[in-house]
């Protein structure tokens, strides 16, 4: 250990970690070094004030250019923007009367006020096509960086463990917020193009103007990025324990299957309430007159709890990992 | 933070700890939340029941959670969770909200996942909006008031009031009342009593009734059949407020694209039956009173090979429940938890909250 202290204290950190990690090049008597060293490094980022920290914000930036910037998320983000105006679309040209027995969620509504197109598009594409961009921007968080090889170059540049993990996270809530934000923003342009706008009717059959209509539309949005950000977390976590982000990603669409799946068997209703997208569609909630609150607090409680677990299992694994890629 | 690297290992007590920490504070809030039971001034079964039917209700609001496990077998198209549709109410677990503003303004909204349904009385008028149908059915009661018509075949109690009242109302020598332990519901303190029919042939062990200490209002209403304490049937409100809702929550008005239906009042209209049905009749009295009711064409259906979908339809839930005959014939018998019916092949339908010997017993005799 005092050895690794000594490192740490004596070298700007980018040497000290890079011995740290260094089990490759270091050879023979820095190998044992090899776990401890690692992990010193991922906590001098705390215990040493360098100078360094005035960059604040720049990793984060570079991370949210990296995420928006890539050309596979661009077309992600294209084809969940394609959904609202395809709905939009069919329901015009197709015409079909709007009272459809047991229409799913808000497409009856749909012919009479474009807001709802927003509504729709989001009860779509929730249950598969936002978690599995969360999921693809999830697994590639540090398992992609791990594949191409840039992991052990970011970590000695003197980014430490934790604030890696920090940053990637804080990335994944981003787009998770962009992503819902994105569809259901396409969703109310097209609708309003193709429909037109005016009064809301809720849920519970009364109306409300458009702004209000539109306020509880942003308050749906969030209300699901914080479900998808609960994903994201258990993402993290995935992406922290292998290096192949397809695997990692793969993984993490299959758990949200999974969980919607079980939630359709009734004989598992004892499981459902624990279960990760169980209270996703309390978002229609926000949809009635009056808003109870009280019901979208077992979603948000449930979201936090498996970003507090998440979390601090991706820490665990991440702090105690050899980086070698 | 030091110890995290000298022994990386124990990084992973972080995470198992928070894991554990969430599932046994949930679980610790729920056992200590039953657990706890509030000391309460004694209060005699007497003075209870009295507390009930004096108590007035300016106004209420609230969330109740309707549990029904009645041991059917799963009808197509009925129950379920997540539906808005009432006749959904007849299984599984459902969340109303109801607002109450003295007898002639009240709403009581069935949530479904993504609809809902509502019940609205205000004044003279009643209106039913569904949001998954778009459309909304409006009747207008008479001068008098009156209640709101309650002849639906489904109709079952939907919220602890209507519950108690219907219990209260089977009240007679029969029944054994007592006080049982109170308890916390919604955050409030409760009474709890207990109804208890005497008769064994019985299949209702209890029912309980917990009434609010201090608005003298039943927050919870359990049916526990015989020989388990798990409720067959329950009513409880999971938050509930006394202050008087808001006017503008009983004020309906459809909006627009909505498919409106005028109906007339529908109070005595035998809703689903056919003309040709004898009314049906009643032997016994109290918990153990059972149904008869004569359907000629249940027999036809059931031995002949009638047509068409709805002959199809009885005949196949028919076809899935056990045959059983005995000195007063044969038949089919479906045993729920809390009661049994017996569909005879002469063409009987026997209803009761009854064991299967009762309605044999019954069968016998009523040829």
């Amino acid at each position: 250990m005092s050895a690794v202290d000594a490192v740490g204290d004596a070298a700007p950190s980018g040497v000290g970690t890079a011995t740290g990690i260094g089990t490759a090049a270091e050879g023979g008597p820095a190998a044992g070094l090899d776990r401890t060293g690692g992990t010193g490094m991922g906590s001098d980022g705390q215990r040493i004030r360098r100078p360094g920290r005035a960059v604040g914000t720049r990793f984060f930036r570079s991370e949210l250019r990296l995420i928006f910037g890539r050309r596979r998320n661009q077309a992600g983000m294209l084809a969940l923007a394609a959904v609202p105006v395809i709905i939009a679309v069919a329901m015009r040209v197709t015409d079909v009367p709007a009272e459809g027995h047991n229409a799913p969620g808000f497409f009856s509504s749909i012919t009479s006020n474009g807001f709802f197109v927003a509504l729709a598009a989001l009860g779509v594409e929730l249950g598969l096509f936002l978690p599995i961009a969360v999921a693809a921007i999830a697994g590639d968080s540090v398992a992609g960086e791990a594949n191409l090889g840039t992991l052990r170059y970011l970590l000695t540049v003197p980014v430490g463990r934790n604030r890696l993990l920090a940053v990637k996270y804080a990335g994944i809530v981003v787009f998770a917020f962009t992503v819902t934000l994105l569809v259901a923003s396409v969703g109310l342009v097209a609708g309003l193009a193709l429909f037109g706008g005016g009064p809301v009717t809720l849920l519970s059959g009364t109306q409300v103007g458009f702004g209000d209509g539109l306020l509880r539309l942003l308050a749906v949005c969030g209300y699901l990025a914080v479900g998808l950000c609960a994903l994201g977390a258990v993402g993290l976590f995935v992406s922290t324990l292998t290096e192949q982000p397809m695997g990692a990603t793969i993984a993490i669409t299959m758990l949200s299957v999974t969980s919607f799946v079980l939630d359709q068997i009734p004989q598992l209703d004892w499981l459902h309430p624990y279960l990760l997208t169980h209270h996703w569609q309390a978002f229609g909630e926000l949809l009635r007159d009056p808003v109870e609150f009280d019901a979208l607090r077992p979603g948000l409680l449930s979201a936090a709890a498996y970003i507090a677990v998440f979390l601090s299992a991706a820490w665990a694994r991440f702090g105690a990992r050899d980086v070698t890629s | 933070m030091s110890v995290f690297h000298t022994r990386p290992a124990l990084r992973w007590l972080v995470p198992t700890g928070t894991a554990l920490a969430i599932i046994g504070g949930g679980a610790a809030v729920g056992t200590f939340a039953s657990a706890a039971e509030p000391s309460l001034p004694e209060r005699s079964a007497a003075q209870l029941l009295v507390d009930l039917q004096t108590a007035r209700l300016d106004g209420l609001s609230g969330t109740v959670i309707k549990r029904a496990d009645l041991g059917l077998p799963s009808l197509p198209g009925i129950g379920g969770q997540g539906s808005a549709e009432l006749t959904s109410l007849i299984s599984g677990t459902h969340t109303l909200r109801v607002w109450h503003a003295g007898p002639d303004k009240t709403r009581l909204a069935l949530l479904g996942t993504l609809g809902e349904t509502d019940v609205i009385r205000n004044g003279s008028d009643v209106w039913v909006w569904d949001s998954q149908q778009n459309e909304a059915r409006h009747s207008t009661l008479g001068v008098g008031g009156g209640a709101v018509p309650k002849g639906r075949p489904d109709h079952l109690p939907s919220t602890p009031q209507e519950a108690a009242e219907q219990a209260l109302a089977a009240i007679d020598p029969s029944t054994e009342v007592s006080v049982g332990r109170s308890a916390t519901i919604a955050g409030r303190d409760a009474y709890e009593l207990v109804l208890e029919p005497r008769d064994e042939t019985s299949l209702v062990d209890q029912i309980k009734i917990a009434i609010d200490a201090g608005e003298h209002v039943p927050l919870r209403f359990q049916i526990i059949p015989q020989g388990t304490r798990t409720p067959a049937f329950e009513i409880a409100f999971t938050q509930v407020d006394f202050e008087r809702p808001d006017p503008a929550q009983f004020a309906f008005n459809p909006p627009p694209g909505t498919k409106v239906t005028e109906e007339p009042l529908t109070a005595d209209k035998p809703a689903t039956s056919p003309a040709s049905l004898e009314r049906p009749t009643v032997v016994g009295t109290g918990w153990t009173s059972v149904l008869v009711a004569k359907v000629p064409q249940l027999a036809a259906v059931a031995d002949a090979d009638a047509q068409g979908g709805q002959a199809d339809l009885v005949r196949s839930i028919l076809g899935g429940l056990p045959k059983v005959s005995g000195d007063w014939g044969s038949g089919r018998l479906l045993k729920g938890k809390v009661f049994t019916a017996l569909a005879t092949d002469d063409g009987r339908v026997l209803i009761g909250a009854v064991t299967p010997e009762r309605l044999y017993e019954v069968a016998q005799g009523n040829r």
